[in-house]
This record gives structure tokens, sequence and C-alpha cells, in this order.
């Protein structure tokens, strides 16, 4: 059976997303017609919560719950998933210049996967950092479909995928309650925990998927009767 | 008039698409004491490496403070709350638009939690916020 | 890894500023310049009928104390200027026509993070917006973004 995870996700807990757990179930509940995931990783900002046991709200809503971090390296941003304590131990979450090298082989050393996120993006993302650095080893998977990309950010993605025949997710990066799911990834096999989680993302098959709904296009061009020419 | 008790989770506000002129970012950076060059002048905001002269995110912020308080209109309802985070500036001589979602509907306090952002017409996200709104 | 400053600064009032008025001319400009249409703001006739029983400032008028030219002293700053990256505000009670308010202004949190602009430091300054009764009007959140 397959399962559809949103792998990237930030509530309240991290310092810049206003969006309570709870709220993001109840999103999702309310638009799984458009939205059909089975649940969310939870990745926040610099930080794991070792002890939150969202198991009741998994109840309730029939959705999965589980966690993972977003961390900050040499390399750009990081998502690390089975986190353990000996990786909190290793590594101070916190600190804003971890080694994305040490990073990566450690973290597979102890069981959980780094997946570099939108590596499209300016400054926190890989593919700046390839142009400057020698590329990583040791890369499974990095996320080419993120939902706060800008323009072209994604596309920057896939062609590093293509070009380090990395495999690719995908997730919302939602810090917003209605911007939850919108972009997540689908595996072909059950996933029923973390573990599995890693172990899918090593082995398993898996693909980005996008269920933002098509835009219908804003006029960019400047209406010539409200022009001004800005000096 | 709309009542607490008719409001439900995934309600919008708006789309309101918005115009905004040079003129319009230069009244208001006048009349609220911002009229320094990033404000006024697309050659001085250049200079600071910016791509153009931007609207002062308390522009944005009182669009979005709009944006509820029209939605609450004559209900007696009041904005208790609202936050912005400023991802991308919002550049004037172009489409934004003004999107909101209810959220949250909290009986106990007769509270509901909204959902704001202004994007650009690359459905880029420009401003992001939440708002909570109180009913009598 | 965290950013260096002192401990001491977080949670000490560093600035209390003079009483500023805010007239009904005041409000009627800022109104203006929002393009702002909301009959409690801009009907003295409407607003009469309303739950204040006058015009008031729309709520975003709240945030204008401090800002570009009326920027706060003191405010720890790391490289390059602070540039605002957003504002969390409560809202108490309303401006209105005749109101003196004063601003009384503390450091809340200063913390470090990366992002598509480079490493950023960002520093919370927090006012509280009371008027000439003492009333709270606001507390506003300010977050300010240095480039180191």
């Amino acid at each position: 059976m397959a399962t559809i995870l949103d792998l990237h996700s930030h509530s309240e807990a991290s310092e810049d997303s206003r969006a309570p757990l709870e709220a993001y179930l109840n999103w999702i509940k309310l638009r799984h017609h458009e939205r059909p995931v089975d649940g969310i990783v939870l990745t926040e900002h610099r930080q794991f919560n070792a002890g939150a046991d969202y198991r009741a709200l998994e109840d309730k809503f029939g959705l999965m719950v589980l966690k993972a971090s977003e961390v900050e390296t040499d390399y750009g941003h990081v998502l690390v998933f089975g986190v353990t304590g000996e990786m909190t131990r290793r590594f101070d979450f916190a600190n804003v210049r971890l080694s994305a090298q040490e990073l990566i082989d450690e973290v597979a050393r102890m069981g959980g996967l780094a997946v570099p996120c939108h590596p499209g993006r300016p400054n926190v993302g890989l593919c700046e950092h390839y142009g400057a650095k020698p590329p990583l080893n040791n890369v499974v998977a990095v996320e080419v479909l993120n939902g706060g990309s800008r323009k072209g950010e994604d596309a920057r993605s896939m062609e590093l995928v293509r070009r380090y025949g990395y495999r690719a997710v995908g997730g919302s990066d939602s810090h917003l309650v209605s911007l939850i799911a919108l972009c997540a990834t689908r595996f072909e096999a059950e996933v029923r925990s973390i573990d599995g989680l890693v172990r899918e993302l090593k082995e398993g098959k898996y693909e980005p998927v996008d269920f933002r709904p098509k835009r219908k296009p804003v006029p960019a061009a400047v209406p010539d009767e409200v022009s001004h020419n800005g000096g | 008039m709309m009542k607490f008790d008719a409001v439900k989770i995934g309600d919008t506000l708006g789309p309101q698409e918005i115009y905004l002129s040079k003129d319009q970012v230069r009244t208001y950076a006048r009349t609220c004491g911002m009229d320094v060059p990033r404000f006024t002048d697309d050659a001085a905001a250049r200079a600071e490496g910016l791509p153009g002269m931007i609207a002062p995110g308390n522009m944005s912020l009182g669009m979005l403070s709009r944006l509820v308080t029209d939605w609450i209109g004559s209900s007696g309802a009041r904005l208790a709350r609202l936050g912005t985070t400023y991802r991308q500036p919002v550049q004037p001589d172009h489409t934004i638009t003004l999107n909101g979602f209810v959220t949250h509907v909290e009986p106990a306090e007769k509270r509901v939690d909204i959902d704001v952002w202004i994007e650009n017409e690359d459905a880029e996200r420009l401003v992001i916020g939440t708002a909570s709104v109180e009913f009598p | 890894m965290a950013v260096d400053y002192d401990p001491g600064l977080i949670g000490k009032v560093f600035e209390i500023t003079d009483p500023v008025g805010v007239s009904a001319e005041d409000i009627r400009k800022f109104c203006a310049a929002m393009g702002e249409t909301n009959p409690l703001y801009t009907d003295e006739a409407a607003a009469k009928k309303g739950p204040y029983g006058t015009i008031v400032a729309p709520p975003s008028y709240a945030v204008t104390f401090r800002n570009g030219r009326h920027f706060f002293t003191h405010v720890p700053r790391y490289g390059r200027a602070g540039l605002d990256a957003g504002k969390d505000i409560e809202f108490h009670a309303p401006l209105r026509p005749g109101d003196k308010v004063t601003l009384s202004s503390h450091v809340k949190e200063i913390y470090e993070k990366t992002g598509r602009s480079g490493s950023m430091v960002f520093v919370v300054v927090r006012s509280t917006v009371q008027n000439q009764k003492g009333e709270v009007v606001a507390h506003i959140d300010h977050r300010f973004m240095n480039r180191p």
C-alpha cells in the first residue's frame, strides 16, 4: 500500500511558524480530497523534541505525525530523519554552521538519513555551494519540490538531481496552517514509523507529488493608465 | 452581518487583487514618516542592493490588517492579534494578491484564527502572517 | 553556537518615548494613504453608532510610532543595519483622536539563523504602546534582521 507524506513542515515550535499542529491536522482532514496525505513530518528548525508524543492527535485525526529536524550547515539546510539521542549529543542542532559532510556521514552511521532541502535556494541550498566547493559524498536524496520555493528554484534542484543521480523528495515547508501538505512524497511501500520512513528513503521507491492548485494567471504587465515613471 | 456561529474553518478572506502603484507607496511612506530612499526612489533602492523601490513592511502589514477588518465589517468583532513575516520585498508597479483563510474557530473564546498572505504574480508568497479575531 | 551579546540587555527597558499625539487629521491622512474605506475609521456619523462611539484609527496605525525617521535608539546591531523582518502585535485598546501615546521598549530575544540572503542575526524588540490613561493599546514585537 502506498503512503503519501509531507516530509517538510514547521509547527509553532519553530520560531518563524505560527501553525499549531492540531490546526494542521484539522486542515488536512478538511482538504483531504485535494491533499490526500497519510501524514506529515515535523521538521522544526534547529531542534528536536525527543519527548514530544503526538499519539493522541494521530488517533483523533487518523493521520501520522513523525518527527525530524531541519538543521543548518556549510552546504545549506538539511532535513535529518531518524534523529537519535546519539545524534543530538554528537551535533549541536542549534549551530547554524554544522559541517554537512560530517552530518551526512554520522547520521547515516547512526541509522538515520540527512536529506538536503531546497537545493535550488540561494545561499541555503546545495546548488550554490556546489558552484564553489566540491560536491558532498553519500547524498542519497534531496528535496526537489518545496512549497516555499521561488520561481526557478525547484527547476535548479531538478537539474542537480539529474546531474548527480540523487533521488528526489517533496515537502510543503509549510509555516502556515493552510499551506500544509501542498507538496509531499509518495512512497510505493507502506510507511508507518520514522524507522520505516528512513528505510524507504534509503532503499524504497518514491517520488515527489504536487497538490498545489493550478492558479489563474494574474496580469504581470503594468497597465498603461496607471504606469508611473519611478525615476 | 457576520455572526461568530456562522464562521467555519476554510472560509476565505479575499482574494483581493491590488495593483500597487509607486505613488501609493510613496504616499504611505511620507504619511508615516518612512520616506527613506528605499521606499521612494528606484535608483536609491538599487544602490542598497534592492530590485527597485519597495513597499515598507508596515504597509504590507496595513494591507493584511485591512483584509481582516474588511472581513470583520460591521459585525462588532475586533482584530486582537496580527503577526507578519516579510519574506521577500513587495515591489510597486506589480499586481499583488491578498489571501486569507480561517484555520481555527475557538468557541470558548469566540475567537477565530486566520492565515493571511500577500503573493505576487508568480504565486510567490512575499509576506505571510496570522491574525486572530475576537467576536462579541 | 550562540550569538555574542550581553544577556543583561534582555528584558531591560531601553527607551520610553515622549508622548506622541494622535489627531483626527493624522487618522484621516493615514486612512487616505492606506486606501481605507471602512466607516469605523473614516465616517464620523457611522462610527458614532459603532462599538467605540467615535472614529478610531485602523489597527495598523499602532506600528507607525517607531519606524523610518523615528527609529529606535540603542537597539543592538550586528553588522549591516537592521531590516524589518516582521511584527507580532497584540491589540488591546483602539487609538482614538486626541490620544497621546508613549512607547516603552525592551529587547526580548536575540538569535541567529541562515537564509537566502546569508547569515542573519534577529533582534526582537518588544514595545508596549500605552495611551494617556495608562491603558495598553498594543504590545508590538518588532523583529529586526541584521546581516553580520
